[in-house]
């Protein structure tokens, strides 16, 4: 597709300088988003307790601060309490409206859109003000089933989104094949349908889960002690002192959303592979 | 019940579908028999595809029914029908190799393991892709991944074999080599096929039967030979083929019992046969003789050439007859005398056979 | 009727008829839309439940808490610390909106003007920032501005201040770390939309005599508007829902609606007022949306793609 500048210049030098200014502003700006990532992966090697930098000398201590403090363990295992049944939840309810919308020949349909694209557009603050009472006249306030719903919320669009562009990267005659071959409905949907969508079911998943890992608003309202995620540890932690042991965490907790997206981009670079396929 | 096993007779019983105000198909009645090749052959929107998706299922028509050998199917999904039906975009499971592509339809059908090997390759050998068993649909071209297709339609030995305009998404060379395989295909293997095009050349070479449709509605069904030499009206006069239409105004007897009809555009013509009704006049353009001088036809007319253009293997010629007519005339000869110029003077002539008489 | 090799007995044919008896009588016909129509139920009720019913109790509440009363409304209207968070809100993504459009454009344009591994390269560093936590990259910008941390610890060895600066606790730092964070919103929209520009316009455009300035003010830019749009709708809306960030770089001064709804719960324990305050960030989000498709007039969210 590209390649060459998109505008091109007639004079060469008038190019190259336009060029070279180009690039040189790419690497400011590219230096502006990455540089306070960076900036915190170093400090989680700092040996110095306040966070001055740069920093005198490495070390792993705050590593083993975050090993040895139970307090991180248990925000970690209750992150992934919540994160695992949202994504599935996410999972069942997005590809239920994918399938749905795009098959279904609903009506309302722009409405349908519209509610499944909500829980996206809206601040999340005012989601927690209004599910926090209702979960409460439930009686499932400060349980894991309370911040899991909250973050099922927020999940479901976009597993929508992807499993939606799933079904759209494909022809629908696929399915109807499928069907005058003696497949029916289950077995359409196993055999067929899943195969060309599970990409965008798993990594509508992945989203969902490292979105509600993430989560610190609806966590502020919907988790209790006994429920605490990282985000709300972190937080919690952060008005008390600005310690290297916060970056160390802060540079597990992106390891892991790196791998999980790294796996998410991988299994979309194997799904517009198959594409190629079709006429 | 057939007799032979796979081919079915298909009756569409006064079929139709519409769409709250909108009529995509008015009620239909179609037989096709066993074994036959039978083309629905229209330009888009004219129902073709409607009435095949009700064979498939995908459509449910809002009145009518469908049978297969007598057995109303109307309302069963498409995996109780037992038909095979070829796509224009071939259809193939990307995620599957060729050969599982064709042994699907057979797993579907809980045949066991030990029989679906031996099939599918035999399939496969039918359509001479053996060699590719293994590959995926990807790294197919477009004319291998349609035999394909046609494999899968076919392995489980369905009683209607559906195809919409499979052949709609490859260039003309390797349209017409499909087309040959294809045929090839139907003579080994049987089965009743259900062919929709908007192609005529297609059709004709296809099909026993062509069905010409028009906004829903069929014009007219038979062999191409007899759409071709007797069309019912002006469209299916227009669709297979070239023609020259003239609206008739009066009959009048001639001599020799023969008849003549005066036209609007101002010809008189002399016509032949039985029929003797009918508002439109039709004549074909390859049927017309041109020359210098008058040669011993009952219809001549003098005309002036005023347009020609060179196809591959004729040439079209415009020649103005008078004021209100101009006709085509097609010229297949390569001789010398058979060619003529812009502003020549010429004769255009025809049989009275050639003369057809339409409806409308 | 032709014989064919298949009826050899070796391979005996399914029926020639269909499978298997099919109750006809009281069934629908059969169509894929029919089977698939009833999966929207379990979503839509879920998100009925858990959505649709709680942001319909905040309006509710708004309204009626403790008494049917629009007295929650004038707290809000009457008292100027609200109504100043609001409009500070609202100035705040605007000022965002703007630097990151500025910042995005030339960014994006060379993502898209670059090539295969290079660009997936800058595609992936792109989106690189989002992968971590906005608490993480919030806390970043802590560390930064800090009275010894690395900002002024390198402008000090600049020499172009003599002292360190207070940046924390000021909008700046607040706006900083906003435009930060939301670079990628508007990053991605530009280069969707800048991949999609017909590059045969251009040249047309060149063909006929413009110069290359031209071209870029007068059409390139018209092409990219989708672009641009949905980029600014984006972070300006997002911006307007926006907690952590300012609550951990700004003071007292740097009140965003969020905060203030929070606060209003966890501080006052004043659950009507929030309410109030939540309507009246939901009537402008919302509204700013209605905008947006109005200008658009296309699905919302899979303008994105």
């Amino acid at each position: 597709m590209s390649g060459r500048p998109i505008i091109a210049s007639t004079q060469g030098f008038e190019r190259d300088v336009t060029r070279w200014i180009l690039r040189g502003y790419t690497v400011l700006a590219f230096t502006f988003l990455l540089l306070p990532i960076a900036i915190i992966v170093l400090m989680s090697f700092s040996n110095q307790r306040y966070m001055g930098f740069p920093p005198p000398g490495w070390t792993l201590h705050w590593y083993e601060a975050v090993r040895e403090q139970p307090r991180w363990l248990t925000a970690t295992i209750n992150s992934f309490c919540i994160g695992i049944p949202t994504a599935l939840l996410a999972i069942v309810f997005g590809t239920l409206a994918a399938l749905g919308i795009a098959r279904g020949d609903v009506r309302f349909r722009k409405f349908l859109l519209l509610l499944m694209m909500a829980p996206m557009m809206l601040p999340h603050v005012i989601i927690a003000i209004g599910l926090y009472p209702t979960l409460v006249d439930m009686r499932l306030q400060d349980s894991y089933i309370a911040v899991i719903i909250g973050h099922t919320v927020i999940g479901v669009p976009l597993v929508f989104i992807t499993v939606t562009a799933s079904l759209r990267s494909y022809p629908a005659s696929l399915d109807l094949a499928a069907r005058t071959l003696g497949a029916g409905t289950w077995q359409a949907f196993r055999r067929v349908t899943l195969p060309m969508i599970w990409v965008g079911i798993v990594s509508g998943g992945l989203l969902a889960f490292a979105t509600s890992f993430d989560e610190l608003m609806l966590a502020l309202f919907l988790t209790s002690p006994g429920t605490e995620t990282l985000p709300r540890l972190i937080w919690d932690q952060l008005s008390f002192a600005l310690s290297p042991t916060l970056a160390a965490v802060a540079t597990l907790i992106l390891v892991l959303s790196v791998l999980l997206q790294g796996f998410a981009v991988y299994l979309g670079a194997r799904r517009s592979a198959l594409k190629r396929a079709q006429p | 019940m057939s007799d032979v096993k796979g081919f079915a007779e298909l009756r569409f019983d006064g079929v139709a579908k519409r769409y709250g105000e909108i009529v995509a198909l008015h009620p239909t009645h179609l037989v096709i028999q066993p074994g036959e090749v039978f083309a629905l052959l229209g330009p888009s929107g004219s129902g073709k595809t409607t009435l095949l998706g009700m064979a498939a299922g995908f459509v449910s028509p809002t009145e009518g029914r469908i049978l297969v050998n007598g057995q109303d199917i109307t309302r069963m999904p498409p995996e109780r029908r037992n038909i095979g039906m070829v796509f224009q975009n071939y259809s193939l499971f990307p995620f599957l190799t060729v050969a599982a592509n064709v042994a699907f339809p057979l797993e579907m059908r809980k045949h066991p393991k030990a029989e679906i090997v031996p099939r599918v390759r035999q399939m496969l050998a039918m359509v001479r892709l053996e060699h590719l068993a293994d590959r995926l649909p990807a790294e197919l071209s477009g004319g291998q991944q349609q035999r394909v297709a046609l494999a899968r339609a076919a392995v489980y030995n369905p009683s209607v074999l559906l195809m919409d305009e499979p052949l709609g998404a490859l260039d003309k060379n390797l349209r017409e080599e499909m087309q040959d395989e294809i045929k090839r295909f139907h003579a080994q293997f049987g089965a009743t096929v259900i062919y929709v095009t908007h192609d005529q050349h297609e059709a004709a070479f296809m099909a026993d039967r062509i069905a010409i449709l028009n906004h829903g509605r069929i014009e007219q069904a038979g062999p191409q030979s007899e759409l071709y030499e007797r069309p019912n009206n002006a469209f299916v006069a227009g669709f297979l083929g070239e023609a020259n239409l003239l609206h008739v105004t009066a009959y009048a007897a001639g001599e020799a019992g023969s008849r003549s009809v005066a036209t609007q555009e101002g010809l008189r013509l002399v016509v032949s046969g039985a029929v003797q009704t009918g508002r439109m006049v039709c004549i074909r353009p390859a049927n017309i003789t041109l020359s210098p001088a008058p040669l011993s036809y009952a219809n001549t007319f003098a005309g002036k050439v005023v347009d020609l253009v060179h196809a591959a293997d004729s040439i079209r010629y415009r020649v103005q007859l008078n004021d209100q007519c101009q006709i085509s005339v097609r010229v297949t000869s390569r001789r010398a005398d058979a060619r003529f110029e812009k502003g020549q003077e010429v004769y255009a002539q025809w049989e009275p056979e050639d003369v057809l008489l339409m409806e409308n | 009727m032709r014989p064919g090799p298949l009826t050899d007995p070796a391979f005996p044919p399914t029926n020639a008829a269909p499978r298997q008896q099919y109750r006809l009588a009281h069934g629908k016909y059969w169509s894929i839309a029919r089977e698939h129509a009833w999966m929207v139920v379990p979503p839509v009720a879920f998100l009925g439940v858990f959505l649709l019913l709680p942001l319909a109790r905040v309006v509710f509440s708004s309204f009626a808490q403790p008494t049917w009363t629009l007295g929650n409304y004038a707290k809000v209207f009457d008292e100027s610390f609200y109504l100043r968070s609001f409009w500070y809100t609202i100035e705040v993504a605007f000022c965002v909106t703007v630097v990151c459009l500025v910042i995005a454009y030339p960014l994006a344009y060379a993502i898209a003007s670059s090539r295969g591994r290079s660009q997936k390269l800058m595609s992936v560093l792109v989106l690189l920032p989002l992968w971590t936590s906005v608490v993480i990259r919030s806390y970043a910008w802590l560390i930064l501005f800090q009275r010894q941390g690395p900002v002024n610890s390198i402008l000090l060895a600049l020499g172009w201040i003599d002292e360190p600066l207070k940046i924390l606790q000021t909008s700046t730092a607040v706006e900083i770390g906003m435009v930060h964070i939301l670079l990628p919103f508007m990053i991605l929209p530009l280069v969707s939309a800048m991949l999609k520009v017909d590059r045969t316009l251009l040249r047309a455009a060149r063909v006929l005599g413009a110069r290359p300035v031209k071209v870029f003010t007068r059409i390139y830019i018209r092409l990219t508007l989708p672009g641009i749009t949905a980029g600014c709708a984006l972070v300006f809306i997002t911006s307007l829902g926006f907690f952590i960030t300012p609550s951990l770089l700004g003071g007292a001064q740097q009140t965003m609606a969020a905060m203030m709804i929070e606060q209003a719960v966890s501080v006052f324990l004043n659950w009507p007022l929030a309410s109030a305050l939540s309507t009246v960030l939901l009537a402008m989000t919302v509204s700013l949306y209605l905008i947006y498709a109005k200008l658009t007039g296309g699905e919302m969210g899979m303008a994105l793609k």
